[in-house]
Order: structure tokens, then C-alpha cells, then sequence
């Protein structure tokens, strides 16, 4: 399995790819619009750093093009502008996440596995929080390798929360992920459901915590 | 030479000038031609009528000249009906016949005579006007003279003209309102391009620096100088670019070495060392992103079309700054308007403002406390916090640029509110900062709400 990195800073690009092999990827670097395009079209990839401002253009006009032609390789955008908006707009182009530069290493890989361990995607299909851990693919979730029985609700939020590690999940998403668009929920639902997990999570010895965000949503962490 | 503020203005004065002028011209005019033309209708009449006097002229069988004019004619010329009157002379200037009782002749001889000769002659209180025609009957030249008194003219055509400035004159002063006002139509017409050229270059701006004012419908006359104007505003707009430019080179020249760094400390193997560099270089990153944003407000113009929900650019910086609050033990929570709440303003720059209040806020409370994000239906976003709160006298001192209470704290710019305060000036928001109780402050941002 191998990533690309399109990033025109060759410093940069080479930094990347050696954190990016310690961390067990192997990546190609490339330092235009133009050679990425080419060689996205003969070789494959498990996922894409692209970094916005290359010499030859902008990457989000690469990102574009690549969704156009229904490419759905997963794509981490890197950019040097900070704005909450900007990411937005990466993202409604086609970003699957972003990173304002400077990043720390450890957040890149974290984002990229994220994106890895997608239906779909080449990663095994497990997260891991602490002794907490989830398979996507058979939906079970174990504490200490132990496998635990969940309540379908329950199972789902926390695949939700797992899913955005170190990021806020608002109530609303919750809400998209366990009842679909149609569903016209009481919002106490969703904090019962979340309830009930945290307590069961907490009464199984798993050494995380699903912190709720008070008006915003809910993030699962460790709990150190 | 009045100054006139309007083109308009100016036309009009003139106009009503000139229409005073011509509406005068004009009667005198029309009115010398209608006298001229009763005259030559007189003249006319008369030398017909010294031509049918002629026509009764006979040489009789003594020779001499014989003249037996018909009933009706002499009703004409009989000194009762007093109106018109005839002579005829020889060439020598002696009366042959005359409608006067005195036998004399309407006009006296003159040995320049033409062959039609048109004159006027006092007699006592009147004046005849008439025709002196030459007639040549057998081997006598005459001349046969009819004339009209003028006290006595035709009726008809002394009330044309009696009556002309009463009944016909008056009609030139409307036609030339008339045409005024269909002027100042036409002008009013012919500046609208100009008015809407104005409503646009009123719309451009900082924000706006991309309008240039049209210029297809802008008459000839003014087109350079509109030309001149776009020219300008195109050098202007150039300059502003170059601003911008600059920002964002500077940013990205700026936050690439950081990558490196930060990614080249990220691979070290010294776990210690690699902390301690991380933390510096979190440091600078943040200084760097702060006055990339300095300088980005510095160059930015707000359009004034735009809008945002200032709810959920809130619950968007609550999001994110969430997990940074956790990693420091503290809280964040968002409550007031559960709806959107529409304001006036730039969503990206709204939110900016936001994050800066509320990582100040992180920064100066306590672990175990909550920073608070409420956003009301008027516009009115706060953030509220458990810290220290702000005395008085720093009040105004904290939104400098640079101003730290405690310089020797790590971590923190003096940056973050003087930002919060740029955006809010853009925006026309106000800010107003106060204290809790028992403890905490907390900083509000009123925008102008789109109803």
C-alpha cells in the first residue's frame, strides 16, 4: 500500500515521507499539479496528501478534477491558509480532511488512518482509543481484547465517536447517523443513548471518556 | 457669468433666455411680415382697380380723352361712400378727372414715373395710399392713380393685424414652453446614463474593487472621463492585489519552514528534547498565524452583501476549540439561539473573531472550568468566561496590538484581541467587555442583524 505526497517543497515532501515510513507507509513525492495528474491516472494509491498552493496551479483543481472523473481516492488536503472557512471549502471540494500547515506528524497519520479505515479502504478495519478498540468491519466493539455486547444505538454512536477521534461530533450528526435525514428525533434521545454508553463503557473498565460538549456535541478520549 | 452647480440648471436658464429672445424676435417677425404682406394685398387691389378705371378710357370724336365710368364703379368712388378714390393726369401733370370735387389728383406728377408706381399722400386728416398705373390710349399716355383712405381700410384685414399679438402672437410664448420642457426631458434623459454610472461608483469599494463604471450608454462627451476614472480604479485594485498577494506569499513563505520544523522535530528520537522543541515551535506557529492574520485584516474590506449564521459559525469554533479546551482540563459549552441567527458580515471573519475570544478565554481560566459561547437572536454573540476578569483600567489597553498583562506568560501574542477588534470595526460591531460575578469576564460582539 503506498501514498502520495504532491507537495512542491522537497524538504517538506521528504520529512513527510520519512515520519509517514517510520509510522509503517511507504509514499511517492511529487512537486506538481500536472505530474500528479498523470501518474493518478496509471498507478493507484491508497490516499493522497496534497498541498494546495503548487507551482502550477492549485491543488483543490486537481481535487476537482480527480471526484469529476469519480476518483474516490481518499484525499488529505495540507494548506498554508488557517481559516475555518478555507477548510469548508476544501472540504465541498472534495477534501475527505484538511491541515492547516504547521501539523504535527502524529495528527497527519491519525487523520489519514481515519480516512484508511473507511468501508472500503485498505486498512484493517479497526480503531483503538486506549484499551478501547472497534472493528468497523464486524462492528464489535472489545475492551482489553475482550469482545463487549452493546445495544444497537449504542454500537452506532460509539462507531460515530471512534470514528472522529480527537474531534467534536455535534448532536446533530448523531442524530443524521442513527436515524438517517427523515428522522425528526427529541434531542433527549440522543443524550440517553450517549448516557447509557458512557456508563457502560465506564462500567466495563474502559479507560476513555465521552465528554459532552454542552450546546455542541460530544468527543470521545482517553482518559488519562 | 453665474456659476451653475447643474448641467441642467445651466440648460435651462439658457434655454429660457433664448425662448424670451426668439418669442420676441418672433412676433416682430411675423408681425412685419403680416403687415407687409396686408400691404402688398392692398397694393395689389389698387392697381387692379387703376387698371378697371383705365379700361373706361376712350379717345372721343373731338379727340379728347373720354371717361363714362359704369354705375356701379362710380357708387365705388362717390364722394359719400368716402373710401376710395381715383384721378387720372396727362403727361404733364394736369388733371383730367378726379373723384374729388376739386378735380385734383391723389398723387402729384413726378417725370420719373414707371410703369406702376405704388404711393402715399396726406390729404388734410386722411391718408390714401394707392397705385399710379401708366396707360397709353391711342397716341396719349396717362396715368390713372387709385387710392384707398386709410382711415377707411378693409375691416378684415385691419383687424389681422390690430389683433395679430392678442390672437396669434400669444401661440409662440407655449410652443417654446413646450419645446423647454421636451428639452429638459430629452437632457434628464440623456444624464441617466451619468446618474447610474454614480450609483455604481457608489458601490465601489474595498470589498468591491472588481466594478468598473459602463461605459457604452455614457455619452461621448463624458466617456473620458470616465475612461480615466475606470483607469484609475484599475491601478487602485492593482495595488490592493499586491496587498493581498503579499499576505498570502508571507503566509505560506512563512508557514512552510514551520512544517519542516515541526515535522523534523516530529521524527527526533530524543523524547525529551522532541517535547520541548514542539512546544516552542507551537509557540511561534501560533505567533505567525496571528500576525499573518494582522496583516490579512489590515488589507481586507468586508463586502457588504454578505451574510452569515452567526449560530453556526459559534457551534463551528465551539467545535473546534473544544478538544483544546479538554487537553487543558477546561470546558466549553454553547447555549442561547438554537436557530440561525442571520447577520451581516464575512462568516470566515466572524468566526476568527470568535476563536480569538474564546482561546483567550481557554488561556486565562482555570482547569476545571467552562468557557461559555452564547449567541442571542439580536446578533449578540458572548463569551463568557470563570478567569481572573478585567479591571477598568486595562480596559481599552488589552485590544492593543502586542498588549500582555503578564509578558512573562508563554504562549500569548497580544495579538488576539486587537484582532477581535479589527474584525469587529469592519464589521460596525461593537464590543463591550465586563465583568461577572463572582468571578470571570465576559467579552461581547454586537453585529448588525439582516432582518
Amino acid at each position: 500500500m503506498r501514498l502520495l505526497i504532491v507537495e512542491d517543497n522537497e524538504e517538506l515532501a521528504e520529512l513527510l515521507a520519512k515520519g509517514l515510513r517510520t509510522a509503517g507507509y511507504e509514499s511517492d513525492t511529487l512537486s506538481s499539479i500536472e505530474e500528479a495528474r498523470s501518474v493518478l491516472e496509471t498507478t493507484f494509491y491508497a490516499a493522497l496528501i496534497l498541498d494546495l498552493g503548487l507551482p502550477d496551479g492549485d491543488g483543490l483543481e486537481l481535487l476537482r478534477d480527480l471526484r469529476h472523473r469519480n476518483n474516490p481516492i481518499p484525499v488529505l488536503v495540507l494548506t498554508a491558509r488557517g481559516g475555518l472557512h478555507d477548510r469548508v471549502h476544501g472540504l465541498r471540494s472534495g477534501a475527505d480532511d484538511y491541515l492547516v500547515k504547521p501539523f504535527a506528524l502524529e495528527e497527519l497519520i491519525a487523520r489519514l488512518e481515519a480516512q484508511l479505515r473507511r468501508p472500503g479502504q485498505l486498512l484493517g478495519s479497526s480503531l483503538r482509543i486506549a484499551n478501547l478498540e472497534f472493528n468497523t468491519q464486524s462492528r464489535q466493539a472489545s475492551i482489553d481484547e475482550q469482545p463487549q455486547v452493546l445495544s444497537a444505538r449504542e454500537t452506532a454512536v460509539l462507531e460515530l465517536l471512534m470514528r472522529s477521534k480527537g474531534r467534536v461530533v455535534s448532536k446533530k450528526q448523531v442524530e443524521d447517523h442513527i436515524y438517517g435525514h427523515s428522522g425528526d428525533v427529541g434531542s433527549n434521545a440522543i443524550e440517553v443513548y450517549v448516557h447509557r454508553l458512557r456508563k457502560q463503557l465506564s462500567d466495563r473498565g474502559a479507560k476513555v471518556l465521552v465528554h459532552t460538549i454542552r450546546g455542541v456535541g460530544y468527543l470521545i478520549a482517553e482518559d488519562k | 457669468m453665474p456659476r451653475f452647480q447643474s448641467i441642467l440648471s445651466r440648460i435651462v436658464i439658457l434655454h429660457i433666455v433664448a425662448v424670451v429672445i426668439t418669442s420676441i424676435l418672433m412676433s416682430v417677425g411675423l408681425s412685419w411680415l403680416l403687415s407687409y404682406a396686408t400691404n402688398n394685398i392692398h397694393n395689389q387691389a389698387m392697381q387692379e382697380q387703376a387698371n378697371a378705371v383705365a379700361e373706361h378710357l376712350r379717345i372721343g370724336p373731338d379727340g379728347q380723352l373720354q371717361l363714362n365710368l359704369p354705375s356701379d364703379l362710380l357708387g365705388l368712388y362717390s364722394p359719400e361712400y368716402g373710401r376710395y378714390s381715383y384721378a387720372v393726369i396727362d403727361e404733364h401733370g394736369a388733371v383730367l378727372f378726379s373723384s374729388y370735387k376739386d378735380q385734383s389728383a391723389l398723387f402729384p406728377a413726378d417725370q420719373r414715373w414707371g410703369e406702376v408706381e405704388f404711393l402715399q399722400q396726406r390729404r388734410g386728416s386722411a391718408t390714401v395710399s394707392g397705385a399710379s398705373v401708366s396707360k397709353t390710349i391711342g397716341d396719349r399716355t396717362v396715368r390713372v392713380q387709385a387710392g384707398e383712405d386709410l382711415a377707411n381700410r378693409d375691416v378684415l384685414t385691419d383687424d389681422i393685424v390690430a389683433d395679430f399679438y392678442r390672437d396669434v402672437g400669444w401661440i409662440t410664448l407655449p410652443i417654446l414652453l413646450v419645446l423647454l420642457i421636451t428639452d429638459i426631458a430629452i437632457f434628464r434623459r440623456a444624464l441617466r446614463p451619468l446618474r447610474e454610472a454614480s450609483d455604481i461608483a457608489a458601490e465601489i469599494g474595498p470589498a468591491r474593487p472588481g466594478l468598473r463604471l459602463p461605459t457604452k450608454e455614457i455619452p461621448r462627451e463624458v466617456r473620458p472621463l470616465v475612461s480615466a476614472v475606470n483607469l484609475g480604479l484599475d491601478r487602485l485594485e492593482e495595488g490592493f492585489k499586491i496587498q493581498r498577494d503579499f499576505t498570502a506569499d508571507a503566509a505560506h513563505e512563512l508557514r512552510t519552514p514551520l512544517s519542516i520544523l515541526r515535522t523534523r522535530i516530529d521524527v527526533l528520537e530524543d523524547t525529551e528534547i522532541r517535547e520541548a522543541l514542539r512546544h516552542n515551535v507551537e509557540g511561534m506557529a501560533h505567533i505567525v498565524g496571528q500576525l499573518l492574520d494582522i496583516a490579512e485584516l489590515d488589507a481586507v474590506a468586508i463586502d457588504p452583501s454578505e451574510t452569515a449564521d452567526l449560530q453556526s459559525v459559534a457551534a463551528e469554533v465551539a467545535e473546534f476549540v473544544a478538544p483544546l479546551a479538554l487537553a487543558q482540563g477546561k470546558d466549553v459549552a454553547l447555549s442561547g439561539a438554537s436557530e440561525p441567527v442571520w447577520v451581516k458580515g464575512s462568516a470566515e471573519m466572524l468566526s476568527r473573531a470568535i476563536r480569538n475570544l474564546a482561546e483567550n478565554a481557554i488561556n486565562h481560566t482555570a482547569p476545571g472550568s467552562t468557557v461559555e459561547f452564547v449567541v442571542e437572536d439580536n446578533g449578540k454573540v458572548s463569551v463568557l468566561d470563570q478567569g481572573p476578569g478585567i479591571a477598568e483600567h486595562e480596559r481599552k489597553l488589552i485590544f492593543r496590538r502586542f498588549w500582555r498583562r503578564d509578558r512573562r506568560k508563554a504562549g500569548s501574542t497580544g495579538l488576539g484581541l486587537s484582532i477581535v477588534q479589527r474584525i469587529a470595526e469592519l464589521h460596525s460591531a461593537t464590543i463591550t467587555v465586563e465583568n461577572r460575578r463572582p468571578n470571570g469576564a465576559c467579552f461581547s460582539l454586537q453585529f448588525a442583524p439582516v432582518k
